[in-house]
């Protein structure tokens, strides 16, 4: 296997997170967007690692974002509670009462 | 080596290089689990948490001072790095942490004098408060790729929940949720950047990204044909949508109004200062990382006039989206925009400069664009701060902050109206205020680097039209308060003379006079900060 293919999977894994961040109206569906991308460039990381110069520091990269995205997600999940507790929907397309 | 070796040899490092280096963090960190612990141990009743933080803070800001009087003695700049690398220590570095801490002690002084947060929830809100600090210190001392992405992420996950605070408000929750899912959306987009970036150039350390990048150039052709060129381009490419989704650069920048008007006053004031300011200290550092090489200069300069660029469209959407705002928190979130456009100037400049043939601009005009940068934030906090800060004591009387609750406000509290006066003309950038020297720096290295590149010419144009542009805004405000009556059934705002909250507004707007009479101090200041910053390598 070369590096190519491993950067291949990375970048379907990115542009579906992508496509999923623009297109999901679910609140929780946008944040298994960002899962994606981040996971996304995780690979890109750890493959990096093995075929480049990076060496090492791709590994610690991955690891450091795993734990960051755990801890991300936690704040994201809190405030999306917190809106669904005010709104009693967790429609992005609702939160529209700020504009202009 | 053995493996003992190695740890023994690592903790001599930390304990004695790396951690003294580190001790403005520190308090903060240390202030932080005391506030937690003092709660925890039902002390809070003698020992409220804003006590603790003003302590903390203070404590914050006497380090930094230290470090200042340190350095600044030093005849020549002196840059260590720490933490293996991780962190690099300079005046520069320095200058941000004293810029921090002094304004978490304002913001502190503020929010214990308009009482949000209330008693109850302090220690929570302050420990999110000092820890985004934190992330933004760290942001201007990065020195490496991963130290560049968990200071964005330790800077922003702490102000996603102080945007979403007011927990029970629709407009709150509102806020934050939007602000998180951009935010989450704009770090995975900028750590997929990174990824390509780091791969493609085989190292994560700033230091050295210019020479592998020079290397990558001197292999191949050079130019965006390619293929190592193209990918560290597009690394390059969406690092900046991360960074330009902190600095609220157009086309990210539609969670800033949003986000300002669902959080309160003071939250908004900190985000619109402190977050930026952490963000143009790491969108500098990444910079100076990646010019400054012999090869790259072509492509650097095509970097600076898009930074040109963008900050032209960021000033013009700012100000005309301002214009017709009756919310205060949104009019001067779209100010916040159109300034963080000014400041990015001053940055597009350095690199125009800096990555142009050798000899064509020195290194103190460089220099003299980044000193800039540093004196117009400095200003931008007092002038920005003390805006919020009349808003936040209007609404504690009238409980809301638009307009109509601040019409005719000169005949119940000319105080207040004085300070937003002085405030907004500094804004504006007219003289005798510290805004319109922190404009004339920025113009004027706009100016120098045009001579190299002549696009830099639409770009000054562009700032100065805006300028004028942004009167007309700021002065409807002004006229508001000042020339119309108060409505009869608006609710009072009795705001003596003699009181904390008065004393707090003066003393933001006597710096701003100050800094517009005086700027010898704080100029000589920014500038060897500046120097410490390695243009050409």
């Amino acid at each position: 296997m070369s590096l190519d293919a491993y950067l291949l999977v990375g970048a379907v894994l990115f542009v579906c997170g992508v496509i999923c961040m623009a297109t999901k109206r679910n609140g929780i569906g946008v944040l298994m967007g960002v899962e994606l991308v981040l996971n996304g460039a995780n690979i890109n990381f750890v493959a990096f690692s093995k075929y480049t110069q990076l060496g090492l520091d791709g590994q610690i990269f991955s690891l450091f974002v795993i734990v960051l995205a755990a801890a991300e997600a936690a704040v994201a999940l809190a405030i999306a509670l917190n809106f669904y507790n005010n709104h009693l929907t967790i429609d992005v397309d609702r939160a529209s009462k700020l504009k202009g | 080596m053995l493996f003992s070796q190695l740890i023994q040899k690592l903790i001599q490092d930390t304990t004695e290089k790396s951690l003294p280096l580190f001790s403005v963090e520190l308090c903060l960190c240390v202030t932080i689990v005391l506030m937690l612990l003092v709660r925890l141990l039902g002390a809070d009743r003698l020992l409220p948490a804003c006590v603790v933080a003003v302590i903390g803070a203070a404590s914050a800001l006497a380090c930094s001072w230290m470090q200042y009087r340190e350095l600044y003695g030093a005849p020549e700049p002196v840059s260590t790095t720490f933490f293996t690398g991780m962190l690099i220590h300079d005046s520069f570095t320095v200058y941000f942490r004293a810029f921090l801490s002094l304004f978490l002690l304002l913001t502190v002084a503020l929010t214990s004098l308009t009482g949000i947060p209330d008693e109850e929830d302090s220690p929570d809100f302050y420990s999110l408060l000092f820890g985004a600090t934190i992330g933004m210190m760290m942001m201007a001392s990065s020195n490496s790729l991963l130290m560049l992405f968990l200071s964005v992420e330790m800077a922003s996950v702490p102000s996603y929940a102080m945007v979403g605070f007011l927990k029970g408000r629709k407009a709150s929750s509102e806020a934050a949720l939007k602000y998180v899912v951009y935010g989450a959306g704009a770090a995975g987009v900028m750590l997929y950047g990174i990824s390509l970036l780091a791969g493609v150039l085989g190292t994560a350390d700033m230091g050295m990204l210019s020479e592998r990048l020079a290397a990558a150039a001197a292999g191949g052709s050079g130019g965006l044909g390619d293929p190592e060129i193209r990918t560290a381009s597009l690394g390059i490419l969406l690092i900046m949508v991360g960074l330009a989704f902190k600095l609220s650069l157009v086309p990210f920048h539609f969670w800033c109004p949003d986000a300002f008007e669902g959080a309160s006053a003071e939250v908004a004031g900190f985000l619109s200062i402190a977050s930026k300011a952490g963000a143009f200290g790491l969108l500098v550092r990444l910079c100076v990382a990646l010019s400054g090489a012999e090869g790259t200069g072509p492509l650097m300069t095509a970097f600076g006039c898009g930074l040109g660029f963008v900050a032209c469209l960021t000033m013009t959407l700012g100000n005309l989206a301002a214009y017709g705002q009756t919310n205060l928190k949104r009019m001067l979130a779209y100010s916040t925009i159109a300034h963080a456009g000014y400041m990015v100037m001053a940055v597009s400049a350095m690199l125009v400069m800096s990555s142009s043939a050798a000899g064509a601009a020195s290194a103190a005009e460089v220099t003299r664009s980044m000193e800039g940068l540093l004196y117009y934030l400095f200003v931008y906090m007092f002038m920005n701060l003390g805006a919020f800060a009349v808003i936040a004591l209007v609404r504690n009387y009238t409980f809301g902050e638009t307009l109509d609750d601040v019409r005719g406000l000169i005949s119940q509290s000319p105080t207040l109206c004085v300070v937003m006066l002085i405030c907004m003309f500094s804004l504006v950038g007219l003289p005798p205020f510290g805004g319109f020297i922190g404009k004339f720096f920025i113009f004027a290295s706009t100016l120098k680097s045009a001579e190299t590149e002549p696009f830099m010419y639409v770009v000054l144009v562009c700032g100065g039209l805006n300028t004028v542009f942004s009167l007309f805004y700021y002065i409807r405000v002004l006229r508001v308060m000042f020339l119309e009556a108060r409505p009869a059934d608006a609710r009072p705002v009795p705001l003596p003379f003699a009181s904390w909250e008065s004393a707090f507004t003066l003393t933001l707007a006597a710096f701003v006079l100050l800094l517009g009479v005086a700027p010898y101090v704080m100029s000589t200041t920014a500038n060897t900060a500046a120097q410490s910053l390695a243009f050409f390598n």
